[in-house]
């Protein structure tokens, strides 16, 4: 049976939304069924980097339970080479879809995690794909929560930034804890990734403060800045070394190598 | 049938349901003792609370096991409750009857089985 994998951070900017897209695309090219979720309802985006404008329904839609989960994929396997399907579900981009789904209640949210876990038994079982992957809003919000709890496997980002490293143990310790939730963390923006006593300090780190396994270390590369969210990177610069990172990831996670 | 075949069958329906109503009894006496307990303590019994995650953020652990596999389930008995977080049937009986009385879940019954759900719109 597939998976249903989060990509989870404590603050913004850690590059979730990077990782979620090459690594569901990274999955596509290994010939999985795969289908990526806009689940930061907050700040939507992967209409503007998937380039999409023709979806049928919103995943808002399907989380108010106002259309089929059909209706709001779209098939975007002809995008990536290979033989593996490539499906995404979007936000709603529109301020006015924003300002309601930030003004939901507590029930609606109960329903919504609902919705989230029934996709198990209509996507995993019945179409039988390999992964689902959440792309979710930083921090403790009613959205990310949802999906943690729904997922098998998480991957938190992180950077080196003071702040995110101390509230991103907290987050750990107090969320994924409580929730017994499988994690892996990918540390991005890494300077002098390639320096021994980097990796060294790094691998303490994560020994020491996260106390969770590592996914990846992934550096600092002005090419992504460069690309201004244009590329999908694993599939437009296949020879790339954020490309052969993102691709190990996929391994790893699809071969059950975590720890 | 023969009227021997009927007088054997009869002991066996009385048993039968002697035992309903045992089991009957017992699920009213589970609710009972956690009754008791939640009347010694301040706990405010909420009628219909949402079980959402925040809710299930700040349950005691062994409560939140239970209610998680509710809400991945939808609905389900104490026995699949049992079944996946490898406790006794008769201690998730407990905690599912004290996730009622808090008002998190529902209970139902179908013929002699009793059915746990949070919510009717999100059952599976």
């Amino acid at each position: 049976m597939g998976k249903i994998i989060a990509v989870h951070s404590y603050k913004g900017g850690t590059g979730k939304t990077l990782l979620s897209v090459n690594l569901a695309a990274s999955f596509a090219k290994l010939g999985k069924k795969v289908c990526l979720f806009d689940l930061d309802f907050r700040a939507p985006s992967l209409f503007s980097i998937l380039e999409v404008d023709d979806a049928q329904c919103w995943l808002n839609d399907y989380l108010n339970g106002a259309c089929d989960i059909k209706k709001v994929m779209v098939d975007l396997s002809s995008r990536i080479n290979g033989n593996g399907n490539f499906f995404a579900a979007l936000a709603n981009p529109e301020t006015e879809a924003i300002r309601d789904m930030s003004a939901k209640d507590r029930k609606w949210e109960m329903r919504a995690l609902g919705r989230l876990l029934s996709l198990r038994n209509t996507l995993l079982n019945d179409q039988e794909f390999d992964y689902l992957i959440f792309d979710t809003s930083p921090g403790l919000q009613y959205s990310s929560i949802n999906a943690i709890v729904t997922a098998d496997f998480v991957v938190v980002a992180t950077t080196g930034d003071r702040s995110d490293v101390s509230g991103t143990r907290r987050m750990l310790q107090e969320l994924y804890n409580l929730f017994e939730k499988k994690t892996g963390l990918v540390i991005n923006k890494v300077l002098d990734s390639t320096s021994k006593s980097k990796k060294n300090e790094m691998d303490t780190r994560i020994k020491n403060v996260y106390q969770v396994p590592m996914l990846g270390l992934v550096p600092c590369f002005c090419e992504i800045l460069r690309a201004e969210g244009n590329l999908i990177f694993v599939q437009d610069k296949p020879n790339h070394p954020f490309t052969k990172i993102l691709e190990d990831m996929a391994k790893r996670i699809d071969n059950n190598q975590i720890s | 049938m023969t009227r021997e075949e009927l007088l054997s069958k009869k002991p066996l329906r009385i048993l039968e349901k002697i035992k309903e109503n045992l089991e009957s009894i017992n699920d009213k006496m589970e609710i009972m003792i956690e009754l008791q307990k939640h009347s010694h303590k301040e706990n405010p019994i909420l009628p219909d609370a949402p079980l959402d995650v925040m809710t299930l953020l700040s349950m005691p652990d062994h409560l939140r096991k239970t209610a998680m596999t509710i809400c991945r389930y939808g609905r389900a008995t104490a026995e699949d409750v049992a079944q996946q977080t490898s406790r006794a049937r008769a201690v998730e009986s407990a905690y599912l009857n004290q996730l009622v009385i808090m008002g998190y879940l529902k209970k139902e019954r179908k013929g002699r089985k009793a059915y746990f759900y949070a919510d009717k719109d999100s059952q599976g």
